[in-house]
Order: structure tokens, then sequence, then C-alpha cells
């Protein structure tokens, strides 16, 4: 405490003149000498603090004598008495030089004994850690220290035993002491001895017949470093990278220093002037030897460190490839190979660090290895390349993961350095071959998961946003790695590949693969890709090179490869199971055995694959989008029309991948979504999809293409939908029997489409609904005038009147008009009536399709149809007319799945024509459901709760649903509403099913504005809460056979006579007794 | 076995009337164009890269348009007829669409005009006139007339014409309503022979003039083919039978390979041109095919075949174009 008290005191007032300092520090000098005694050592050094720098200097070897003779002094010492005299000559040795040879070469002998052991002085003796951290630290001082021109003398032949026993003894203490620090240190002063030293202060330049002086000292000793070095290298990770990268520096910088390339030459002519034993003479012999022995060494450390998880090492790996490649990459010819290799491999290292400086490093080389021996440098890359891609498959089957990575960087990182040139590479059938089947190997798919093939989508047609959402591009199972990273990795290459390549060359051979065989044909469709990707300059970091492949070769060659894409044998695969064809859709099963010819279901890999070759094919096409740009759009007369198909693909995957190329295609082309992709190119939609239609059986997916241009289009695609519509009418006219099913969603989506489009018409549809609502709330009153009015019509009471009344409606003017048209002309009738009228006319053929799926896609048409006709009366009532026999036989005689959706139609019609059906009903469906609803009355009152899930129910629910509103647009009287009353009776049970009774109470509702009073009878007879009293004393009372006691009735009746009497307020029931009294 | 018919490379829809004629324009700049004349008067610009009309313009005060082709060598320069008895010249440099001359012919008929280029620059035109018999051949610039040929004995309306230049300077070929086809000379402005091949009118004809023969066509069945021998004098050649009966147009491809015909029975009908071989029946309009032309592309295997029909489509074909 108190010796740093005055440190820090005298700190501030350094004593410049030597002879001051020398009386200050000469008692303590002196002291030492007599009592070598830590104290001692500590006041020295505490009074050192006290002098200046060039006074030190003058004192030096007066201050440092008393040191020394501590540690000369025999007999065993205390620990902490030598570090604390090598504090103090650390201090001495930081801030002052050794100028003097002698002391130079003392102080380096005296160092080296404190750390050897007595016994053998090139092992490091028992000290402690701390002891030889000190010593380690001493000892860096004092080479530092030294003058440029003694600390050579070092390395002259005669000083080679004791230069040996400290490097021996600096390596034993790097590769066995367990501390890190005195690692760190040891090394650090193999460093410093080489002369390469990488800390901060000034070092020695050395000269260059200083550094053959160097080489030929450290090249005795090159094996030795060699050996203990790569240990320390490929030691135990828990040493720290620090120490494995300082290792691998002081291995490089000497291996550099020894086999430096200016040095080869010089050797010869001075090997005269050594006659010492011990030095190594570096002949070429030696180098050849030696080079190979590095060779092994050099392979040792890259294999441990290249992908060492810490970017240090890697980092130093990369200077190490460096330094070696731009120092003696002649005299060690073997091992040029690994280092390019190594330096390749980090290219593309996730270490930003670590990337520019390999890119730097790389570029170094590349221009001195173009600049001096250009052939050479990419013969042994190209070679490099060869073997790599030779070991590529079996290093994808065999390594880990992250050897796997590496090893593609490496390739990627041969393919970066070589960059136009691996067109040299290429040319070659040999190379190009073997890269391309490595590729293949590599790349190949796992596809035996099941889910690929039971991925289904939810909806026939994809929806298609507004937006371009992101999708996430699918993810594939590799058979030989699962990481993402190596897939990536691949694909850059095939991008670096392309980008570089040739074309034209690449494209060829691999569309020969894919053509080649279907084992090869998805890896091949996928570097094709990225090639074209690559060419392109998609997806490539373009730092060095600006290099663009000629649009119009781009052009053509995207041409080609879409053509084979979408060729029929490419494109139509069987991606489901017959099995799974017939459950989903039977309408499927012809056309798939029209492809198949042999029906026996192919394996479900074989589906898996084929789903994958098509989801591939697509994301290929939308890769050529981006890579085009807006130039793409005139692909789109040939692309959009698959992709679409695909698009309303049933398997999932396809279906995803078919919409992102649709993504793809609108980022490319400018569109903002794929909803106006579609409508803005329907013209080359439907141009395929006419010419398809025509050739159902090799391009069966025409129809639904059309369906789905229908769902996303607009009214202004009507003039050509319109002519589309006649093409699909006209086939579907040609072939009733087998093309039904896909016909009729087309025709379906069409209409509702339609509908879609001309809101107005359906908007219309609500009107008659509260038309009949506010007839029904007309007051009693009312219905006297107005009936009143009506009667002394029909007696001509008034009629002058109501002449004058209708003068302005205008009817009377639309009239002439019609007459100029004159009658012959028959009216054109509007582009949406004319195509519905058309599509009313074949369902009314379909309406009888034996088919029952059919069937009921029909009647949703002809529902849609009604709409679309409901604003012309004259074409409607026609269609009905026709249609009705086929409805009817629906409605009475089909499978029980067909009644409610028939009866809905009815509904609809009842709806839309009114009256003009009355007349049908009343006599040929009335009867019939009335009594089969009381038939079945009687089954569902017994039942059991299961009887919910039966046909017949549904069929009752449905019935029961429609036909209360049925008899007000009807306006069905008398006794029509009787057998209707009467067929629902039994379902105001308490014992019918929930539900029926709900609806049958909404019928009764229907009744009650029909004909309030038959209902209040009706319900009366069944139950009634209170006795009957007449309104008025002169009215008789009434006789019915009412029942007051609680029945199964009572709790519906009730409910129903309550909103009966609520409806039926009684100041209008007694106005209407009143009128009938006066 | 011969090959199956082929599909339509591409249908071009929307003209929104019947298609009436046809001409291609490959040569020059830019994409090869397609202009269609429609029955209510409007002039489509089809580009055939894009497969999309270019430009629409509106004509002949919506009447309907029977001729259309382009002079002075260029994409821009368009002379139209339509049934307004009018010819207009149009301007369609830098997608302006001006009208910038105009004859009134009076010619009621559905007889279409023929332009010869006879030297660069200077064009004549032969067009009908209000005498339902006469042809009138004017010169492009001026209108200025050269000649008016009147057939001497009463052969009926004119029906179709086409004009070429031969050794001695330029010649006319003109069908007419009796059935016969007689061969002008344009300068001497005197008839250089008679042929009657059928009773029936002469709806259309096609003359291809390195092989010095030429073909007619009529509402019957038969398409019957005549030489111009050295006299200058029509000589019967083959005759051709065909399924049904009426032919609305023919064109003999610019390489006198194949012929093909426009029919009213739906369908485009492919001959050899040396033998009247029947090579295919392209079927594809649903209502009777109104004109047919080919194309003038460059690249051979680029020429196309299209097909304007009263259902309001034009049908582009690719045919016997890898030869």
């Amino acid at each position: 405490m108190a010796i740093s008290n005055i440190t820090w005191r005298m700190a501030e007032r350094q004593i410049e003149d030597p002879k001051i300092a020398f009386a200050y520090l000469r008692p303590s000098c002196v002291l030492l000498t007599k009592e070598p005694t830590i104290v001692n050592v500590k006041t020295l050094s505490g009074h050192l603090r006290g002098v200046s720098d060039g006074a030190l200097q003058q004192l030096q070897d007066y201050i440092l004598f008393p040191l020394r003779f501590v540690l000369k002094t025999p007999g065993s010492k205390q620990e902490s008495l030598i570090s604390s005299v090598m504090e103090a000559m650390t201090y001495v040795l930081k801030n002052t030089c050794v100028q003097s040879w002698e002391s130079l070469r003392d102080l380096f002998s005296e160092l080296c004994l404190c750390l050897c052991s007595p016994k053998d002085p090139g092992k490091p003796g028992a000290a402690s850690e701390e002891l030889k951290l000190s010593v380690l630290g001493c000892m860096e001082a004092l080479l530092h220290s030294a003058y440029g021109d003694i600390i050579f003398r070092l390395y002259e032949p005669c000083m080679l035993p004791g230069l040996g026993a400290a490097v021996s003894l600096f390596l034993a203490l790097a590769e066995n002491e367990k501390a890190r620090e005195v690692k760190m240190a040891s090394l650090k002063c193999l460093l410093m001895l080489c002369l390469q030293c990488d800390c901060e202060e000034e070092h020695v330049e050395p000269q260059k017949d200083e550094r053959t002086l160097l080489g030929n000292a450290l090249a005795t000793f090159l094996p030795g470093v060699s050996r203990a070095l790569s240990l320390v290298i490929s030691g135990d990770l828990r040493q720290g990278h620090a120490v494995t990268s300082k290792a691998m520096k002081v291995w490089y910088k000497t291996v550099g220093t020894v086999m430096a390339d200016e040095q080869c030459e010089e050797t010869k002519s001075k090997r005269a002037d050594n006659g010492e034993e011990l030095i190594v003479k570096r002949t070429p012999l030696w180098r050849k030897t030696t080079s190979k022995r590095l060779a092994l060494v050099l392979r040792k450390i890259i294999s441990c460190t290249s992908a060492h998880p810490h970017w240090r090492v890697r980092l130093e790996l990369v200077n190490l490839s460096h330094h070696l490649l731009s120092q003696c990459s002649q005299s060690i010819g073997e091992c040029v190979g690994p280092l390019l290799e190594a330096l390749v491999g980090a290219i593309n290292d996730e270490e930003p660090e670590v990337k520019n400086r390999c890119s730097a490093a790389l570029e170094d080389v590349a221009q001195k290895g173009q600049s001096s021996c250009g052939q050479d440098f990419t013969d042994v890359l190209s070679e490099n390349l060869h073997s790599l891609a030779s070991s590529l498959p079996r290093l994808m089957r065999t390594s880990d993961d992250h050897r796997k990575l590496f090893v593609l960087n490496v390739f990627l990182g041969y393919l970066k350095i070589l960059g136009p040139k691996v067109n040299l590479v290429l040319t070659s059938a040999v190379h190009l071959e073997r890269i391309s089947k490595a590729l293949m190997q590599v790349m190949e798919l796992d596809v035996s998961d099941v889910k690929i093939i039971e991925g289904r989508a939810l909806m026939a047609s994809a929806d298609f946003g507004h937006d371009l959402y992101p999708i996430p591009s699918q993810k594939k199972h590799f058979q030989h790695f699962t990481d993402d990273r190596v897939c990536t990795a691949l694909g850059k290459i095939c991008r670096m590949l392309g980008h570089y390549g040739s074309l034209y060359l690449l494209v060829d051979c691999f569309m020969e693969l894919y053509k080649e065989s279907s084992v090869y044909r998805k890896q091949a469709a996928m570097v094709l890709n990225e090639i074209i990707a690559g060419a392109a300059g998609v997806g490539v970091e373009m730092e060095m090179h600006k290099f663009k492949t000629n649009h119009e070769d781009l052009e053509s060659l995207i041409l080609s490869v879409v053509e084979e894409y979408i060729s029929l044998s490419n494109w139509h695969l069987t991606t489901v199971s017959e099995a799974n064809t017939e459950s989903t859709a039977s309408s499927r099963e012809p056309i798939c055995l029209q492809l198949h010819p042999v029906s026996k279901p192919p394996p479900l890999h074989q589906l898996n694959s084929n789903i994958w070759q098509i989801c591939i094919q697509l994301e290929g096409i939308g890769g050529f989008a981006w890579a085009l740009g807006t130039n793409f759009q005139p692909f789109l007369m040939r692309c959009l029309y698959p992709v679409l198909e695909k698009a309303g693909d049933e398997s999932l995957l396809i279906s995803q991948a078919a919409f992102k190329a649709m993504c793809d295609f609108c980022t490319a082309c400018e569109y903002s979504s794929p909803k106006e992709l579609v409508i803005k190119n329907s013209d080359y939609l439907l141009n395929d999809v006419s010419l398809n239609l025509a050739r159902p059986s090799v391009h069966p997916h025409a129809p639904r293409v059309l369906s789905v241009m229908f769902t996303h289009s607009d009214a202004s695609l009507l003039p050509l939908v319109a002519d589309v519509v006649q093409d699909v009418l006209t086939e579907l006219d040609l072939s009733y029997d087998q093309r039904t099913p896909p016909f009729c969603s087309v025709l379906h989506s069409l209409m509702k489409a339609l509908v879609r489009w001309f809101p107005t018409s359906t908007g219309h549809q609500k009107s008659p609904g509260e038309e009949t609502k506010k007839e029904s709330c007309v007051s009693l009153r009312q219905f006297l005038l107005d009936y009143q009015k009506q009667k002394d019509l029909a007696e001509g009471i008034g009629v002058e009147e109501e002449d004058l009344d209708e003068m302005d409606i205008p009817p009377a003017v639309s009239d002439p008009d019609e007459d100029m048209e004159g009658p012959a002309v028959q009216k054109e009738l509007p582009l949406r009536v004319q195509i519905a009228k058309d599509v009313m006319e074949r369902c009314i053929h379909l309406l009888s399709d034996p088919s029952l799926r059919t069937r009921l896609k029909v009647l949703e048409i002809l529902e849609l149809s009604v709409y679309m006709l409901r604003d012309d009366e004259e074409e409607l009532l026609p269609m009905v007319h026709r249609c009705w026999p086929a409805l009817l036989q629906r409605l009475t005689n089909d499978d029980p799945l067909a009644v409610p959706p028939a009866f809905k139609l009815l509904c609809v019609l009842g709806d839309s024509c009114g009256d003009f059906l009355r007349k049908r009903v009343s006599k040929e469906v009335l009867p019939r459901l009335t009594a089969s609803l009381v038939k079945q009355a009687e089954i569902s009152a017994r039942s059991g709760p299961a009887y919910i899930h039966t046909l017949a129910y549904k069929l009752q629910l449905a019935v029961l649903q429609g036909l209360g509103p049925l008899c007000v647009r009807l306006d069905l009287m008398d006794v029509d509403l009787d057998l209707v009353s009467d067929a629902c009776v039994p379902y105001l049970s308490s014992r019918q099913p929930i539900k029926l009774q709900e609806a049958c109470l909404s019928v009764f509702r229907s009744l009650m504005e029909q004909d309030p009073d038959l209902c209040w009878f009706t319900l009366n007879e069944l139950y009634s809460p209170a006795p009957l009293h007449p309104p008025h004393p002169l009215l008789r009372p009434l006789e019915i056979s009412r029942s007051d006691n609680r029945n199964q009735f009572s709790d519906n009746v009730q409910a129903l006579l309550k909103q009966l009497d609520h409806e039926d307020p009684e100041d209008s029931y007694d106005q209407h007794l009143g009128t009938n009294s006066t | 076995m011969s090959r199956p018919p082929p599909d339509p490379l591409y249908i071009l829809r929307g003209s929104g009337a019947p298609v009436n004629t046809l001409h291609f324009y490959c040569g020059g700049d830019g994409p090869p164009l397609l202009y269609s004349g429609s029955g209510k008067g409007a002039v489509h610009v089809w580009n055939l890269n894009t497969r999309r009309a270019e430009q629409v313009l509106e004509s002949h005060n919506s009447n309907s348009v029977i001729w259309l082709d382009t002079f002075d060598g260029s994409r821009s320069s368009l002379i139209s007829q339509g049934r307004d008895m009018r010819l207009c010249l149009w301007d369609l440099s830098e997608g302006r669409s001006a009208v910038t001359d105009s004859l009134l012919t009076g010619a009621v008929g559905f007889c279409q005009c023929s332009l010869l280029e006879s030297q660069p620059g200077s064009s004549l035109l032969a067009h009908p006139t209000q005498d339902m018999e006469e042809v009138s051949v004017v010169e492009m610039k001026s209108w200025t007339q050269v000649c008016s040929l009147r057939p001497d004995t009463k052969l009926g309306m004119l029906m179709s014409m086409k004009m070429w230049q031969a050794d001695s300077g330029p010649v006319l070929c003109a069908g007419y309503e009796d059935g016969s086809i007689v061969l002008w000379d344009v300068s001497q402005r005197h008839p250089l022979s008679f042929l009657k091949p059928l009773p029936e009118p002469v709806m259309c004809l096609d003359v291809h003039v390195c092989s010095q023969k030429g073909i007619s066509g009529s509402s019957e069945k038969i398409l019957q083919s005549w030489t111009v021998d050295g006299q200058r004098t029509l000589q019967m050649h083959h005759s051709v039978q065909m399924t049904n009966p009426g032919v609305s147009q023919m064109r003999i491809r610019a390489d006198g390979k194949i012929l093909a015909t426009a029919g009213w029975d739906n369908n485009i009908r492919v001959f050899g041109w040396k033998k009247l071989k029947p090579l295919a029946v392209l079927q594809h309009h649903t209502d009777a095919v109104n004109s047919v032309a080919f194309s003038d592309h460059q690249d051979p295997t680029q020429r196309l075949l299209a097909a304007g029909s009263k259902d309001q489509r034009i049908s582009v074909w690719s045919i016997y174009s890898e030869s």
C-alpha cells in the first residue's frame, strides 16, 4: 500500500538526472545484493518507478545486476522471490533497450534456466504457473527490448543449441501446460522468436539477409514446431479459441519464414558458408520432403479448424491460407490444394468478418495466380472441383450436416473464384458429367412421406386474395440431409453455375438429365430452376463481377424449358390414386383411366414423386417470371393456363405451389393481385380453355380452369365469356354421357358469377316477400274498402275515374317502340339473359341425369338461372314450363337426397313465377308432399334421438321449413291450405323432434298470414285453452269439437293462438263484426 | 396414315361482329400484325405477339368493312373498303388513327378491290363502281382514273377480281355474276381472254402469278382452276369437288404450295396447289368462314393462316409451315 502510494506520487515527477537516479537507486540495489529478500526486491522496484526511462537506460546494467544476482545465487529460492525479481526485470526491460549482445545472451539463457527443470534444459521445470507466467512475461519483454542489430545474433549457428532449448521449452509449455495464460505466453514468446510478433509495440523489421538467417535457424526446429503446434491446434476445444488461433499463427509464421519462396535461390549460393553441423541445409530435396510432411500437418490442421465453432479460429485459418499461399506457394506445392480448399471453404462463412477477409484474400490470391501462373492456378482449382464433385455424393451420404455444409461451401467457393473461367471446367465433358451427376445424387428428394399426398386443398379452386400475401415456400425433404442451410447452399451452387457458366451448355446438360430418367427428373428441374435464376442474376451476390446473360438467349432458353415442363407427359401426372379418386370425385375416374391405360394404381411414392415434380416445375415457372420481370408477359400466353389448372388441383402442395407461381407472375408483370392477373389475361386463358375443351381426353381440366376464371373475373368479361360459354355448351351437347359432371360445375360457377355480376336482379329477389308482408298487414278495414271498390268496378261504377288515374302510367308509351321493331324481328336479348336461357335449356335435360350428384348440381344451377331470368318473365315462364315435368319427378319420385334441393328450387320458382305455378303445385305437388308428411309424422313421433340423423328427418325438416313461404308466395287458398294444415298438425305434437316442431310452427305462422280464420279453427280444434265466448251476446256461440284437456298439442297451439290474437287485435275484429251487423 | 388436322394455334376474340376480311403485315420493325375488318365497321389491328388488339378503328359509319390492305410497304398505311361505298386511306403511324383521304366509289356490291404496287411509290387500285359491271383502275396518289374496264357482252355484276403485274404490264382477272372469268389487259383496256368454268356467280378467285395459274370458287361444291398460257388466254385446268357447297374466299400461299378456302360450311379447307389434292379440313368455327389469309412472315416457320368467320372469331393456324 505504502509503495504504491509512493509510486503514484513519484510518477508525477520522475527523476531525470542519471546521477540523482543512481544515488536514489543505489541503496536499494546494494541492499538487495546483500540480502536477497522479497521486501528488498519490492523496495527496489518501487524506487525504479521513480526514475525516468532515460535514466533507467543508462543505469540498466547496474540495476539488472542485483536482480540477476538473486537468480544466480545457488540454492533453492522462494518462488515468490523469483516472481518479484521477474516483475522488476520486466519493468526495467519494458522501459529500456538491451544494447549489448552479451547481456541479451546472458539474460536469455538465465531466463531459460528459470523455466527448465534442473536436469534437462529442454523440459520445463516443476514451477508454479504464476512463476512460469512471470518468467515468460520477462522473456517477452527481453525479446522486445533487444536492439535490432543484436537480436539476429541469436540465430547464428553457434546459438542454435540454446535457441533450440528455448524453443522446445516453449513448445513443451504450450503443449502440456494446463493454464491458458501460460500457453498463450509461451506461444507469444515463440512468435517473438520468429520475429513475427503481432502486438502493438515496435518491432525489428528483418532485412533480406536477416530473413535468410532466421529461416535457416528456424528450419532446424520446423519438425518439432510443426508436431507440437499441430497437437496444440487439434487439442481440446476447452483450451479456448485464443490458444488455437495463436498456435496456428505461430505455425504458419514459422512455415512462412522457413519455406519462403524468396529464400529458395538464396540458400543455394550461401550454402558453403555455414559449416555448422546443426544447421539444416535447405536443399530442393529437403524442401520437397518437408513440403510433403507439411501437407500432412496442414491437412490435420485444416480438418480440425475449418469447421471450428469459433469464428476467430476460422478467421485465423483464412489468414493461414492466405499467408502461406502468398509467401511460399511454390516451395510447398503439395499444400496449395488443401490451402485453397480451406480458403474457399470459408468464403461463405456465416461470420461476415471471416467472409470479408476471405474474399479479400481470395481476390489477392486469384490475382497473383492469374498474373504469374494463371493456368496452373485454374488447373488446381478445376482439379479440386473435380475431385470434390466426385466425392460429393459419398460425403453427402456419410458425414454430418455440418460437414456437408462445409463441403458445399467449398464447392461454391471454387465456383466463385473460377468465376467466368468455370466454363473451362464445364466444357470438359468429364467434369460436367461429374458435377451434374453429383448434384443429381445429392439433391435426391425423400418422397416417402404420406402427408404429401394426404394434403388436400380445402377448396377446389384456390381463393385468390386481393393482395399478394407471402406464401412460405414448401419445405422439401431430401434424402441425404435435413439442414435447410445445406439446401440453400446447393441452390447457391446452382445459381453460381448458371451465373458464370455457359447457359446453353448447362441447360442442355440438365434438360438431357431431365428427359433421361424419372429418377433424375425432379433434381434436374430444381437445378434448372436455380441455374436460370442465377443466369438472370436473381439471388447471386455479385460483388466482383458484373456478368449478365444475353436477354434473348435467356428468353429462348426459358421458353424451351417451360415448353418441356408443361408438355403433356410432364405436366399431367397422376397425383391421386384411383381409390382416392373414386371416393372424392367419381367424375375424375374415367380421366385417370384414359391417362393410364393400365389400371393398376401407382405406388404411393410414385404419386408423391409426381406431386413434387409438379411443384418443382411450378416453382421453376414462378422463378422464371422473377428472372424475366416484365419481359415475362408474353410467357403468360403459355404458362398462365397450365398454372391456373394446377391452382385448382386437389393436392394441397400443388395448389399452393401454383398459387405461389401466380403471385410470382403478379410481382414480375406488375399486377396487384392474382385476381387482376386472371382478369387482365383472361383472353389468353379463354383461348386455351376453348381449345382444350375440345380435347377432353388430353385436357380434362379445362372446365376447372374455366370455373376458376368465372369465380374471379367480373362483368366486363361477359362478351368474351359468352363466346366460350357457347363452346362449353356445344361440347356438353356433344357428350352428355361422360362429361356432364365437370361441365355442370362450370355452369354452376358461371351462373354464380352471373348472379354476382348483375346483382340488380338478385336485389329484386326480396321484394315479393316484402310485398306479401305488407299485404298481410293491411287492415281488415282496408280489405273491405278494396273489396267494395273492386265490386263497384265490376259493376261499372267509377270507371271514368280510373281512366283518369291511369293516364300518366307509362306502359302506353313503351308500346309504340315495340311496334316499330316489327313483329318479325326477334328482340335481341341481353347476353346474360341469353346465357342463362341457354344454360337452363341444358339443365332441363340434365335434371333427369342418372347420377344423383349431377341432379343435385343441376338443381342448384337451375335455381341460379331462375334468379337471372327473374326480370324477363317472357323468357322465364316458358323455360319453367319445360322444366316442370322433370322437376316434378325430382320432387316426388327421387332419392330422398334430391328432394330437399328440389323443394328449395320449387320455393324459388314460386317466388319468381308466383301464380304461374299455383295450379301445378296444388294439383301435382301438394298432395304427394302432404301425404308423405302425414305418413312420416307417425314415424318421427315415435322415434328416438338418433332419428335426427336420418334422411327422412332431413326431408321432413326441409319440406316443413319451405312449405310456409311457398304457400304465401303461391298465394294458395282454401283446399290447398287445408291440405297443408292437416299435414302439419301432427307436427305440433310435443312428441315430435323439437326442430320439426319449430318448422311446423313457421308453417302455421305463414298460414296465419294467408288465412287466419282457418288457422284459428284448426288450432282450436286441437286444443283450446279458454272457453270460447261470443264477443257479442247477439251472436250464437260457436259449436266446434274443442278439447280443453291438455294434450300433446297444447304447448304449440297455445303459442300460436297467442300470436294469432296478437296479430289480430280486438278492435279490427270488432270492426269486422260491426260492419257485418250493420 | 395422315395426321389428324391440327387445332388452331390460337383464337382472336373480341371483334364483336362477323369478321369479313383479313390482312397480314409482317414486314418492317415491330411485331407482326393482322388487320381485320368487321361487319360493324370496326378495323382491328391485332398484334400477333401479344395476340391482342392494339388498335381498333371505327370506320365507314359502322357499315361493313369488306376489304383491307396496306400500301407503300408500311404497316401504318392502310386502305379499307366499306359498304358505305367508300374507300378510306388511314395513317396509323405513331398511334394515330386518322383517315387521310377517301374515295366515293358508289359501288354497292360485295366485290373487293385489288391493289397493285406497279412501281415503288405508285400504286394502281382496281375498284368496282356504281355501274355494276365496270372495273375502274385508278392511280392511288391522285385518284386519277387510268382506265375503265367494261365487258362488251352482258356478264352480270362484277363479283371478284385480282390485278397483277405481267411482263407486258398490269393484268386484271375479274369474275362475274354469270360465272365467267375475264382476263383484262389494263394498259390496252381490252379483254385478253374469256372463260366460263361454272354457271354460278364467281364468289372468289385467286391467281398465283409465278405458276400462271388461278382458281375460282362459287356457291357450288366445285373449285375450278385455270391457267394463263403464253398467249395470255385462259385454259381450264384441274377441278376439285368439296363436300359442302359455297366458298367465300380463297388464297394461294405465296410459295405456291397450298391453297386455303373459306367455306360456308364453317370449315377451312386446305388443298395442295399443284394438283388440288385435298389435304386438310380445319374445323373450329361455328358459322360460315368469310375470309382466309396467309401471313408473309420472313421466317417460313412463323408463317400463319388466319380465318375470319361470321361467328366473330378469327382462328389462327400454323399449317405445313415446316416444309
